[in-house]
């Protein structure tokens, strides 16, 4: 990525089915120095409503919260959308919540974060889809690579279910197909 | 207004503003441009068209107004809320003769019936009056009937057991409030419940308040997330004037107060409480 050319205002990352694992591995080996605000969109269980946020704590080298309606976007915090709310990117950097119908059966729905930033930040926004069962997000990150954001798909063969992905795929040629040590690799390229 | 060229979503609401009872122009940017991309495209109108028949149209700009205030709500939505309600605040208004409740922006009305639920269980359901807004007519006519579709597969009695200890299946406690249809998935609230709430239609980004008592509770959750945030500092203060002194406000899980507003309410667990006193610790 010729990252010397943006300066990325946001990073959202959508998952669901087995993406806590590789979530909780990226958070893991994230530079603590991690400069951009981080979007965790990921598909949770709707009665199993606590305990994500804290087992992402538990590795991750940023702090890891699930925001308020209307905060603000940090640098280096990594926001997880609530459970049974949908999450939007606002222009001014904040958050807001949803309880609008769930969307491709899902609240959050990841085209909802996805699309909103990009909308907000549209070139200056990066988009990372991970392992999933479902089609959530494949609207939204093509939504991100139309407004020139940048876009990485989980490379399918290192998913669990790769049908999210694959989506993905049948829609648009993304940025970039990675492994989860390279997608690592490249956020931790944001630093410095 | 514009009579070519490309409209925006901001001059539209600037028509409705105009032609109209409503005023949108505080929602938050994200939700309203949605809700109204929603309209056109369920509509098949560009902007401008949605804009001519605004104009014209009374009927038409009802259904536009349901179609952008249209919320979904569920009972005990966030159990752990309630339950904190149920065992730690409530019962602090015991010693009450009255209890006012204010639900703004109830919607179809179930959480209405999640609350005073807790009241009987507590044994105060006969001091309990609810006031319940809301600008939906359509919302209110569901809240007013309080029969719900597909509640069950949603985990409404899962999320009910939880909130008051009850084993889970066991269904005993849950049918003293509603009648439960399970082939078709629908449940009917009993008259009881029913009898001790007005619903009344109200748009609260307005100035008035359509009932003239104080109030010990406002409940408003998952309302003030569709406003920016200089609306929702006009509708928290309209709620701190409205509650007694050391009243009850309960927000959603994931919304708080903003600002200065901080300062006018203690916050105890999930719920915030009217304080005259200046906190300075925020």
């Amino acid at each position: 990525m010729k990252k010397s050319d943006r300066k990325f205002k946001v990073v959202v990352i959508g998952g669901s089915a087995g993406s806590f694992s590789v979530v909780s591995k990226i958070l893991s080996q994230l530079d603590p120095e991690f400069p951009v605000p981080l979007v965790l969109c990921l598909h949770r269980l709707k009665h199993v409503r606590s305990g994500l946020v804290e087992g992402l704590n538990l590795k991750s080298r940023i702090p890891v919260v699930e925001p308020f309606d209307k905060e603000k976007l940090k640098p280096g915090v990594a926001m997880l959308a609530p459970s049974n709310y949908h999450l939007f990117v606002e222009f001014d950097s904040t958050i807001s919540l949803s309880t609008e119908e769930v969307y491709n059966h899902s609240r959050p729905a990841i085209d909802f974060a996805y699309s909103s930033a990009a909308y907000a930040f549209r070139e200056k926004t990066l988009g990372i889809i991970l392992t999933g069962a479902n089609k959530d997000g494949a609207r939204g990150l093509k939504g991100i690579k139309d407004k020139k954001g940048y876009t990485i798909v989980q490379d399918p063969s290192t998913c669990d279910v790769e049908t999210m992905p694959q989506s993905a795929l049948k829609l648009f040629e993304p940025d970039q197909i990675l492994t989860p040590d390279e997608i690592v690799k490249v956020l931790n390229s944001l630093v410095g | 207004m514009n009579s070519c060229g490309v409209m925006t979503y901001k001059e539209y609401l600037r028509v409705l503003k105009q032609h109209s009872p409503y005023d949108f122009s505080d929602y938050s940017d994200n939700s309203i441009y949605r809700r109204i991309d929603k309209v056109m495209r369920d509509q098949e109108v560009t902007l401008e068209q949605l804009c001519e028949r605004t104009r014209h149209d009374k009927d038409f700009v009802e259904q536009v107004v349901e179609a952008i205030t249209v919320n979904t709500t569920e009972l005990f939505r966030d159990p752990a809320v309630w339950k904190y309600l149920f065992e730690k605040h409530l019962p602090s208004l015991s010693g009450n003769n009255f209890i006012n409740v204010w639900h703004a922006g109830c919607s179809t009305g179930q959480e209405v019936y999640s609350l005073l639920i807790l009241f009987n269980e507590l044994g105060l359901l006969d001091k309990v009056r609810v006031f319940a807004t809301d600008i939906s007519r359509n919302a209110l006519d569901v809240a007013r009937k309080g029969v719900y579709q597909n509640q069950i597969d949603r985990g409404c009695i899962e999320n009910f057991n939880t909130v008051f200890d009850i084993t889970s299946g066991d269904k005993t406690t849950f049918l003293n409030y509603f009648d439960v249809d399970e082939k078709h998935d629908r449940i009917s609230v009993k008259p009881f419940l029913k009898e001790k709430i007005k619903f009344i239609r109200h748009d609260l980004v307005k100035n008035d308040v359509p009932f003239y008592n104080k109030v010990d509770v406002v409940f408003c959750r998952n309302v003030l997330i569709y406003f920016n945030v200089n609306l929702q500092n006009r509708i928290v203060q309209r709620f701190h004037e409205g509650l007694y002194n050391n009243g009850t406000l309960v927000l959603g899980a994931h919304e708080g107060l903003s600002g200065f507003f901080k300062t006018k309410f203690d916050r105890q667990g999930p719920v915030y409480r009217k304080s005259n006193v200046f906190h300075l610790r925020y």
